[in-house]
């Protein structure tokens, strides 16, 4: 017998890519609509604990008179510069709270008297310039005649005597563009120390702000390791002397001034000790601020 | 030991941060999803031709056209004619087989009829039925399979927190949230595939019964037309 006549039909699906493809765009859709529809905490404030810290005082100063110093003189002469003006508000160490915006006013007015200032010293510099000129003028008038006279008078001299007198002359003026020309070379060299200076004054406000940066780093790694002890009441304070290797190795802790609770002093020596390697900047010069040793203060709360 | 001033916690970072057995974990829901959509999509079209061609089929069939040509139409364009369709050619061809053999009585004729009608039916709801199971087995396990993963990244987390002197926050929350992911992965993979299995099989629960019905309206229409010689 055959059954093929009664063979039933089976249907087959189709369709299949389209689905797939609609399933793929649906996950894609979805992965992008995560990734970029929904703003996920990417970045964190960075803490501010400066007033955990001893200011050092070269850096701290050297911040503080960057701002208040005027932009290089286009045409000033020499003398002008290298008069920094008084450091503004650097009280108490302590006080130096996140420097740059609690320092604006303070730094307007400065930047306000720092401008008259060289505005005044611009108008005298200048003065002085026109009165140089003027004399220069009435000289160069004078020297004008007298070559006059000269040569009605060499007229009548010998052959001898206006050679020699020809002679001398070149070498006074030789003598005068040599002078000339030594002046222009002193302005030049006042001019590039001033630019020495401004450039370094301004390295010198990087690098407190590197070493502001860094001295967060080492407080925040620090307070990370710090175990408090039960006993502990109200906000001690200790400061400790650490020894530092270059390579941020921590050579030794030695408390300065005890909090009166030798179980949080311990902690904190302890504390120190467990933070090494201390985060340093690569920058050589920032560094001078934390190697070969550093004042720590601590406190439980800040 | 150092605790990270800032951590990255964009998705992206998260997913390929997340430690082996998580990551498993979440290419397992991934591909899950994959398919579970698949199939939706699928079923999707299939369902949208099944009830256009039902519609299509009953709207020919009791508009009062000839059975004759009909049956004839269906039976050269199996593929394309619709489920529906399909049983009233299989019950027609071996209602006329039957009929042509001598010596049958009308119940046995239609009773044939019947069963070839029934046969083609179970076939083509099996056919509509296809895949949903994987839909279901999706929409149930995923939940747990993400589940899984989480806990198992959170213990991971908890015991890289053990070795730390004083446990903050800032220690746990990456490899929680790194965890938490397989969660929401198992659950995306779960809610498309259980709403779209409740959705299809009642779907094919209300074609089922029109194609029951119509089976019983055509071997009523069958008997009708049988010469009742016993």
């Amino acid at each position: 017998m055959n059954f093929q006549a009664d063979a039933p039909f089976v249907s087959r699906p189709r369709s299949n890519l389209i689905a797939g493809a609609l399933a793929l765009g649906v996950h894609i859709v979805f992965v992008l609509l995560l990734v970029f529809g929904v703003s996920w905490q990417t970045r964190h404030p960075a803490p501010v604990m400066v007033d955990l810290w001893e200011a050092p005082p070269p850096v701290t100063q050297s911040a503080a008179v960057k701002p208040s110093k005027p932009p290089a003189p286009v045409k000033a002469p020499a003398p002008v510069k290298a008069v920094p003006p008084p450091p503004p508000a650097v009280k108490t160490p302590p006080a130096v709270k996140a420097p740059p915006t609690l320092k604006a006013p303070d730094i307007a007015l400065e930047k306000k008297k720092a401008e008259a200032e060289r505005l005044q010293k611009l108008q005298i510099t200048q003065a002085a310039e026109e009165k140089a000129r003027a004399d220069a003028a009435k000289k160069a008038q004078e020297k004008q005649l007298a070559e006059q006279k000269k040569r009605e008078l060499l007229r009548q001299m010998e052959e001898e005597d206006l050679a020699r007198r020809m002679a001398d002359e070149a070498a006074a003026s030789e003598a005068r563009q040599v002078k000339l020309a030594e002046a222009q070379a002193k302005q030049a060299e006042a001019k590039a120390k001033q630019a020495e200076a401004a450039a370094a004054s301004k390295r010198q406000a990087e690098l407190a702000g590197v070493v502001g940066q860094y001295r967060d780093l080492i407080s925040a790694k620090v307070r990370g390791n710090t175990r408090l002890p039960d006993n502990l009441t109200g906000n001690p304070q200790v400061r400790c002397l650490v020894k530092v290797l270059p390579t941020g190795e921590v050579v030794s802790v030695r408390v300065t001034q005890s909090s009166g609770n030798p179980a949080y002093d311990d902690a904190v020596v302890r504390a120190i000790e467990k933070s090494s390697p201390l985060p340093l900047p690569d920058d050589r010069a920032a560094r001078v601020a934390f190697v070969p040793e550093l004042s720590f203060v601590h406190r439980p709360k800040e | 030991m150092n605790p990270e001033l800032s951590q990255d916690l964009s998705l992206l970072h998260l997913v390929f941060n997340a430690s082996l057995p998580v990551q498993l974990v979440m290419v397992l829901l991934l591909g899950a999803s994959l398919m579970s959509w698949w199939f939706i999509f699928i079923k999707m079209f299939a369902l949208k031709r099944a009830q256009r061609d039902t519609d299509r089929f009953e709207r020919e069939f009791w508009g009062g056209g000839d059975i004759n040509a009909m049956y004839q139409q269906v039976s050269t364009e199996r593929g394309e004619a619709g489920e529906m369709a399909r049983i009233f050619e299989a019950g027609f061809s071996e209602f006329m087989k039957l009929r042509r053999q001598a010596g049958m009585s009308a119940s046995f004729i239609i009773d044939g009829t019947r069963r070839a009608m029934r046969a083609t039916y179970q076939r083509e709801l099996d056919g509509l039925e296809a895949h949903l199971s994987f839909l279901a087995t999706v929409g149930s396990v995923s939940p747990y399979v993400g589940l899984f993963g989480t806990v198992w990244g959170i213990m991971i987390a908890f015991v890289g927190l053990s070795s730390v002197a004083q446990a903050t926050l800032a220690q746990v929350a990456p490899g929680i949230a790194e965890a938490l992911i397989a969660t929401a992965m198992g659950l995306f993979a779960a809610i498309p595939a259980v709403v779209g299995y409740n959705r299809y099989t009642h779907d094919i629960d209300r074609l089922a019964n029109r194609m029951e019905s119509f089976m019983e309206e055509f071997s009523n229409i069958l008997q009708r037309q049988t010469p009742t010689a016993a």
